[in-house]
């Protein structure tokens, strides 16, 4: 389903200049999207973190094509058009980069199984990041639930991401 | 670019993750300390990006009233006749409230009263909101061009939606009552005690303040009781849903999740929301001045 490391090209030569800024737009498409007034009673504004899923499949494929710049720059503009508190969302961002980046290794030729379990540990712990940071800023008194909920939506929903990101992948990069 | 050898820019390379998460974590620490330092930067972001969220929000809302027609279509006959229910006892309520129309203006005319002043409003759409547990606001793509100020309430037909806390040129953002900011003074229809309805990021938002002898059941309809010139009174909010745990919870009257089109509402209140004052603590620059309300109507 996804593409394996060993397949991507090291040298990025096969890649045209619009390809090269896929992984920033895709990762600014699901900062965009995880604002989006959705009509739907259940809802109830507990979007699935898409950012971090955006994050973690380009950390591990083309870490070299989002830099932690862009991560920081994406971050801080949700925040802006989200209304919370500036650098929050940028931090936990950052620190997903980073993290997936430095364990980057243990995922190649790997089964999808093992990327959407360390998907779920990465989500546990951002989950957990945010709360805590919440909590030290003065907003302890939200209920854990909520997030645990947004955890489960966000690890659910993973699969798809990881299929269309690895296709749009695929069809503009030439990996395969 | 300046030219450095190999071993500085890979020096450089492992500072800029340092470098950026602290800058984040500088601006998380200077925005809990001055709440009004990254305001313009918010509302000049907001003002760039509206056009494309308003145009970007319109495919996915369609896409919900489609599911909504679906649902509607399979439930058609339940629908069908849960509507004709409703409509006979809203046709005896419009008499009602005809007759009630009238015997007011006869009273009015009666005591000579100051007719109130006429009410403008800016009716706006949604088109991003908040998306977290950690803040419940909406944006909406009517700003200071169109005449929205801060301060000003929004509401639906079924209630109050919040109030407006930022203004754009093209938008603006709306807190909502569920928001963990958000104070409303409000009063218990039936027994007149008086309460503050306080957000707290949940669904329903609690009632505090209430004096403890007093007994609130759940059904009680809420509404805002205009103390303070903050919100104007007799605004629908919701309806008491709990009444053991810390204080009663209420479920607003407006499903905010699904609200695509509201109204800002201006009621020419000279007062409204007063300017945060820059370097105030956060506590003391609450949507609501509940202290100055309780000195002033006693």
């Amino acid at each position: 389903m996804t593409s394996r490391i060993a397949d991507v090209p090291v040298v990025p030569q096969v890649d045209s200049p619009v390809s090269r800024l896929l992984p920033v737009a895709t990762t600014a498409a699901a900062a965009i999207l995880s604002i989006q007034p959705v009509h739907i009673s259940a809802y109830a504004a507990l979007a699935p973190a898409f950012m971090l899923m955006a994050v973690y499949h380009w950390a591990i494929y083309r870490p070299d094509l989002l830099p932690a710049s862009a991560v920081f720059l994406i971050g801080i503009g949700h925040d802006l058009l989200a209304g919370g508190s500036l650098g929050v969302t940028a931090v936990v961002l950052l620190l997903a980069r980073a993290v997936v980046v430095r364990y980057r290794r243990w995922f190649p030729d790997r089964a999808f199984p093992f990327v959407w379990g360390g998907f779920t540990l990465l989500t546990a712990s951002g989950m957990l990041v945010l709360w805590v940071l919440h909590s030290l800023l003065g907003a302890g008194t939200v209920e854990f639930r909520s997030s645990i909920f947004r955890a489960v939506l966000t690890i659910s929903l993973f699969p798809f991401a990881s299929f269309l990101l690895g296709r749009t992948q695929r069809a503009l990069m030439g990996a395969r | 670019m300046i030219r450095l050898s190999a071993p500085r820019r890979a020096a450089l390379q492992r500072l800029v993750l340092p470098v950026l998460v602290l800058l984040s974590v500088t601006m998380i620490v200077v925005g809990k300390l001055d709440q009004v330092v990254f305001e313009p930067l918010r509302i000049s972001f907001t003002d760039a990006a509206a056009p494309t969220l308003d145009a970007l929000s319109r495919p996915i809302a369609a896409a919900g009233n489609l599911i909504d027609h679906a649902r509607g279509v399979i439930n058609l006959y339940q629908e069908n006749g849960r509507l004709e229910e409703e409509n006979r006892r809203l046709l005896h309520w419009q008499q009602a409230a005809l007759t009630l129309a009238s015997e007011n203006a006869q009273l009015r005319s009666l005591l000579r009263l100051v007719p109130e002043a006429a009410i403008s409003y800016v009716t706006a759409r949604v088109i991003a909101n908040s998306g977290g547990v950690y803040a419940r606001n909406l944006m909406v793509n009517a700003g200071s061009g169109a005449g929205v100020e801060r301060g000003q309430a929004a509401i639906t037909g079924d209630g109050l939606v919040g109030r407006v806390v930022e203004v754009g040129t093209r938008a603006a953002r709306i807190l909502l009552v569920t928001d963990l900011n958000s104070r409303v003074p409000v009063i218990v229809e039936r027994s007149r005690q008086r309460a503050i309805l306080s957000g707290d990021n949940s669904e329903r938002p609690l009632l505090e303040y209430l004096d403890p002898a007093s007994a609130v059941r759940v059904g009680d309809r809420i509404i805002t009781s205009g103390e303070g010139g903050v919100f104007p009174p007799d605004l629908p909010v919701g309806v008491v849903s709990r009444v053991n745990g810390e204080a009663p919870r209420v479920e607003p009257y407006v499903g905010l999740s699904r609200v695509e089109y509201l109204r800002i509402v201006d009621y020419g209140l000279a007062s409204g929301l007063p300017k945060p004052v820059a370097g105030a603590p956060r506590s003391m620059r609450r949507a609501t001045p509940v202290t100055t309300a309780g000195m002033k109507h006693h």
